[in-house]
């Protein structure tokens, strides 16, 4: 061992007591990326918050004129439609944006050089963006509960669901940031925003689609992230399907395992 | 000896729009405890591409890495835990001030906080940045990010420490604390692995040296042995004055001409009569200022990467 080794705790009899597993480590080093993203982006957070609270309240006021003077069941879909969205739409648009700027910038290829585990890096941006996204999730509800005069009754999975949501969303938009070629990943994650925002049955009933689309939102994560949102905010008018768990949980192991590779990829 | 990595036949290749390029032909290489080793080579020589191997970002198409033991292609987690990276592009770190970078790299690296508060301290006072170690990093110059770099490459570094072109955009002042910090990982036991196309300051800080050219090590070995073949010769190198026309002394080469400066070598015994030669000169006024020198590392260098360029 190093004189520089012990002196800094590292290697050899110096390291932290063998009782500190590998797991705690992990898990330390994942709070430390996340201090190191948090306050790397310090400035912008700030304007980032307000900007997904704008886009919470936009999508359930805008909708609301969309529809003119909905019923109870389609103002229901509006206000519990809002936190989905906000949380697709920062998973699946901004962390393919902040991941393609990390590699333009440079800073993606010698993050990778530490000696943590790639998955540390996607769940450090992943913490960083739901936190993002939370108040924005929050304001959604409330504004949507006061627009459309509706009653909602919160269940305690609510929160390992946006948590699932956020987590899905996120890694896809990881892996398009990684795998794709920036301009491609670009443009995709564009395409991704109005088709999240009009094309998918989040703030309507899939009943509206037409039947090929259906069939399509039957296998992608979409719906069933606004299904598990919407159950979870208003238990006693919508509930999620088993199927729907199922989908919705598949599609959580392929994008954590996708974005896992994309990280390790080596060129 | 302590090899921490052996480099064996090591090659990578890239497709490109202009076809194939081998960025790295087969280089053998050794870095051991306590020794710098220079890697040195222009841009395009497949530096980085070798460091890139090193640490897992990019994977060989043969050859072996072995670092402390352990197969660096095969498990590149542990390589990463073996070893710490200086990269050549500068690390961006806009909102964070240099000691909140290093520290929290430190402690990513598995330092405890007080000893790697205290190291980050040190190692950022060495380079004297304390001027600027809480100032956001975006308002602080190219050099001290650079500087701020390599100290979150050696708060708590690896076995081996990889640094790829310390010190670009580094004033000279404390271009020479960062040559001294260097030196003295290497004393603390680390295996240092040094990019570079400064040669003539990294001469004087490495142990072993090996100039690399279009993805092969076209020499290697001590600063000394590699300069021994330059034998008994000297530098002479002359400014012109504008419109001057030299007459040399019979049988003396002239090595590199621009417009206002020649270089020329000069065999040791004849350096007195070359200095008189070009004292004549410069009193008649033709030579504006001379200087006779050793000939260095640059020279062998330079020669190779010529020679090497003329023979493709």
């Amino acid at each position: 061992m190093t004189a520089l080794a012990r002196e800094t705790g590292v290697g050899g009899s110096g390291r932290r007591p063998e009782a500190f597993s590998r797991g705690a480590e992990h898990m330390r080093q994942l709070g430390l990326m996340v201090q190191w993203q948090v306050r790397r982006s310090g400035q912008y957070l700030p304007l980032l918050v307000v900007v997904q609270v704008m886009l919470a309240v936009a999508t359930v006021v805008g909708y609301g004129l969309l529809a003119g003077n909905p019923d109870r069941i389609a103002g229901l879909y509006l206000a519990t439609g809002a936190p989905t969205i906000t949380l697709i739409t920062v998973g699946l648009v901004m962390t393919p944006q902040t991941v393609l700027q990390s590699k333009t910038e440079g800073s993606l290829d010698w993050l990778r050089t530490l000696p943590a585990p790639r998955e540390v890096f996607l769940l450090a941006d992943l913490v960083m963006w739901t936190l993002i996204a939370l108040p924005g999730t929050v304001v959604g509800v409330v504004v949507g509960a006061l627009t459309f005069g509706v009653t909602l009754s919160p269940t305690w999975w609510l929160v390992p669901s946006i948590l699932l949501v956020s987590l899905v969303s996120a890694s896809l938009g990881y892996a398009i940031g990684t795998l794709l070629p920036p301009t491609v990943a670009q443009l995709i994650s564009q395409v991704l925003v109005f088709t999240v925002m009009l094309f998918t049955p989040i703030s309507y009933p899939s009943e509206r689609l037409p039947g090929w689309a259906r069939i399509l939102h039957e296998w992608l994560p979409l719906e069933p992230m606004a299904q598990a949102v919407r159950a979870g905010l208003a238990p006693q008018e919508f509930s999620i399907a088993p199927r729907s768990w199922i989908v919705l949980i598949v599609w959580c192991a392929i994008s954590v395992l996708g974005a896992g590779l994309a990280l390790r990829r080596r060129g | 000896m302590d090899d921490v990595l052996q480099v064996t036949g090591l090659r990578k290749g890239f497709r490109s729009r202009g076809g194939a390029v081998q960025a790295n032909g087969g280089i053998d290489l050794t870095v051991t405890a306590g020794q710098v080793v220079g890697l040195l080579g222009h841009n395009g020589a497949g530096k980085s591409t070798l460091v890139n191997q090193v640490v897992g970002l990019l994977r060989p198409d043969a050859g072996e890495i072995l670092l402390a033991g352990v197969d660096a292609i095969a498990r590149p987690e542990q390589a990463r835990r073996l070893a710490s990276v200086q990269a050549q592009a500068n690390v961006p770190i806009t909102g964070l001030t240099p000691r909140v970078a290093v520290e929290l790299v430190g402690r990513i690296r598995g330092g405890r906080r007080p000893e790697v508060a205290s190291r980050a301290a040190a190692l950022l006072g060495a380079l004297d940045l304390e001027e600027w170690i809480d100032t956001p990093s975006e308002k602080v110059s190219g050099g001290v990010a650079r500087l701020t770099a390599f100290a979150m490459a050696a708060v708590v570094p690896g076995r081996l420490v990889v640094l790829d072109e310390p010190t670009n955009d580094v004033d000279p002042v404390r271009r020479r604390l960062l040559w001294g910090q260097i030196r003295a990982l290497a004393d603390a036991g680390a295996a240092v692995l040094l990019v570079t196309h400064n040669v003539r300051e990294a001469e004087q800080v490495v142990d072993r040296l090996a100039i690399l050219d279009h993805g092969v090590v076209l020499a290697s070995g001590t600063p000394g042995a590699l300069t021994h073949g330059l034998g008994d010769t000297l530098a002479l190198e002359v400014e012109t004055a504008p419109g001057a026309r030299l007459g040399w002394p019979a049988g003396l080469v002239v090595a590199q001409r621009t417009r206002t400066r020649s270089v020329a070598t000069v065999p040791a015994e004849r350096a007195g009569e070359a200095i008189a030669w070009a004292a004549r000169e410069r009193a008649e006024r033709s030579i504006e200022a001379f200087s006779l020198t050793q000939r260095s590392l640059e020279d062998v260098y330079v020669e190779l990467v010529d020679h090497e360029e003329s023979a493709a």
